[in-house]
């Protein structure tokens, strides 16, 4: 992937929505949702790693 | 019975933010941030209070209900081991495990030879913390989880699941705790969320304090660029784990980052620096954030004081508090600085009178918030935290 197409990964994010948006077929349904839904279970898995460093 | 605990617990928060606030309340709060000793007063060992949390939120509670204290951390003893056993980290010396039942738990820093992140890792860490974190430093620090490039196992699959599913059930016990210290003896949780420094997170868990000495002199551009890359995911984290009504602080522990562990100059230009602009945007978001300043940090009280008035609570540790007080007093408030030592080895009479020192000397004004200068852990006296609790009651009313 050269640099331009890169997506930032910005803190509080592991997998961005807009790279996961890629890997799956256009949404029909609610696209709010789907990220939303997305992005708030990903934020968990960031706050797993930095919680591991910081406070364990 | 229930409305008076509440009106206790009311009347104790507001005492308690108006001293963070560095104005004068009713009296002075007592918010001592006892860890282990907790244990020692409610009849556990070390190892249980560790190792299962539920003993450990127990024995704060039976503290609180006991002492006529304003606020308390939920836990202080704040590394669950079960959990981080689960997990596989490497680093603890676990109480019953490594040590005996009776020791607190220890921070084992690897030799430098075997740090957590090499030398040469450091452009991997600032082109992406999280996938670093995740990729390198995790398999580093636990026995199970399998390095990026090696198959995974059984044993790497269930440190994830096994690690994220206690983790959340840990946090989430914090809710019910600090419900149940409220209706229970009207007391308030001290601190929500956690900061640390971008420096002291590089000396304490991927370096090393010796490696990042080195560093230090061998590719300094190099450890500005890695600190700057940690801040944002620093920030985000305090934050994120702060408390919505924006009453108590973020609790910000401070390691390697003062003179003498490194230079004025590097503390100038690269602690300072890199810490600075996180403490102006959590503030500028409405929260505090207690500088818990282990060690002494009075070298850099200057600087400190380069932050907006009441953006922080200043914990006083081995340094002299009057000076502290002299140079930030007038901006911040201060906690702390009875000595542990005389916690554990003085009589009730020599706590007492250095009670009324700190106190006449910097609680004038308000401002002030009275606690032993390091955690309290089990060498402490009973009698002596009676003594410190008790007086300051007497003493302490503006």
């Amino acid at each position: 992937m050269t640099k331009k197409q890169k997506i930032e990964v910005k803190p509080g994010t592991c997998i961005p929505w807009e790279q996961k948006l890629k890997e799956i077929p256009e949404i029909s349904g609610d696209k709010t949702l789907t990220r939303e839904v997305w992005e708030d279970i990903d934020a968990l898995g960031y706050m797993y790693i930095w919680q591991c460093l910081l406070s364990f | 019975m229930a409305k008076d605990m509440e009106r206790l617990y009311t009347e104790r928060l507001r005492r308690y933010i108006t001293a963070m606030r560095n104005e004068k309340p009713d009296k002075i709060p007592i918010r001592p941030f006892v860890a282990e000793f907790t244990a020692k007063y409610a009849g556990y060992t070390c190892q249980e209070v560790t190792h299962d949390f539920e003993k450990a939120f127990d024995a704060a509670r039976k503290c609180a209900a006991d002492f006529d204290w304003d606020a308390v951390v939920a836990n202080m003893v704040y590394v669950w081991t079960g959990l981080t056993q689960a997990i596989g980290i490497k680093y603890y010396a676990i109480p019953g495990i490594d040590l005996s039942q009776d020791t607190p738990f220890q921070y084992r820093e690897p030799p430098e030879d075997t740090a957590f992140m090499k030398p040469d890792e450091y452009d991997q860490l600032i082109e992406d913390p999280t996938g670093f974190l995740f990729n390198v430093w995790l398999p580093r620090v636990s026995a199970d989880v399998s390095p990026i490039d090696e198959p995974t196992s059984f044993r790497s699959n269930l440190s994830f699941l096994k690690g994220g599913m206690a983790m959340m059930k840990y946090f989430a016990a914090f809710g019910t705790q600090n419900a149940l210290l409220r209706s229970e003896s009207g007391t308030v949780s001290a601190i929500s969320g956690i900061l640390k420094a971008p420096f002291d997170i590089l000396a304490d868990k991927l370096r090393g304090y010796i490696g990042l000495t080195m560093d230090l002199f061998q590719c300094p551009d190099k450890v500005l660029a890695a600190c700057e890359a940690l801040m944002p995911h620093l920030t985000h984290v305090a934050l994120s784990s702060a408390d919505p009504d924006k009453n108590v602080p973020i609790g910000f522990w401070m390691h390697r980052g003062c003179v003498p562990f490194i230079s004025h100059e590097h503390f100038n230009k690269l602690y300072w620096p890199t810490l600075k602009p996180i403490i102006e945007e959590i503030w500028s978001h409405g929260h505090q954030v207690l500088f818990y300043a282990e060690g002494d940090w009075n070298a850099h009280l200057k600087s400190f004081t380069e932050l907006p008035d009441q953006a922080i609570v200043y914990h006083v540790d081995k340094a002299d508090i009057f000076e502290a007080h002299k140079t930030i007093g007038h901006k911040f408030c201060i906690s702390g600085g009875i000595p542990n030592f005389l916690l554990g080895f003085g009589t009730p009479n020599e706590v007492r009178d250095y009670c009324r020192k700190v106190i006449d000397g910097v609680a004038k004004e308000g401002g002030y918030i009275m606690d032993a200068s390091a955690i309290i852990q089990d060498d402490a006296n009973v009698e002596n935290i009676k003594a410190m609790t008790d007086f300051t009651r007497e003493y302490g009313v503006y």
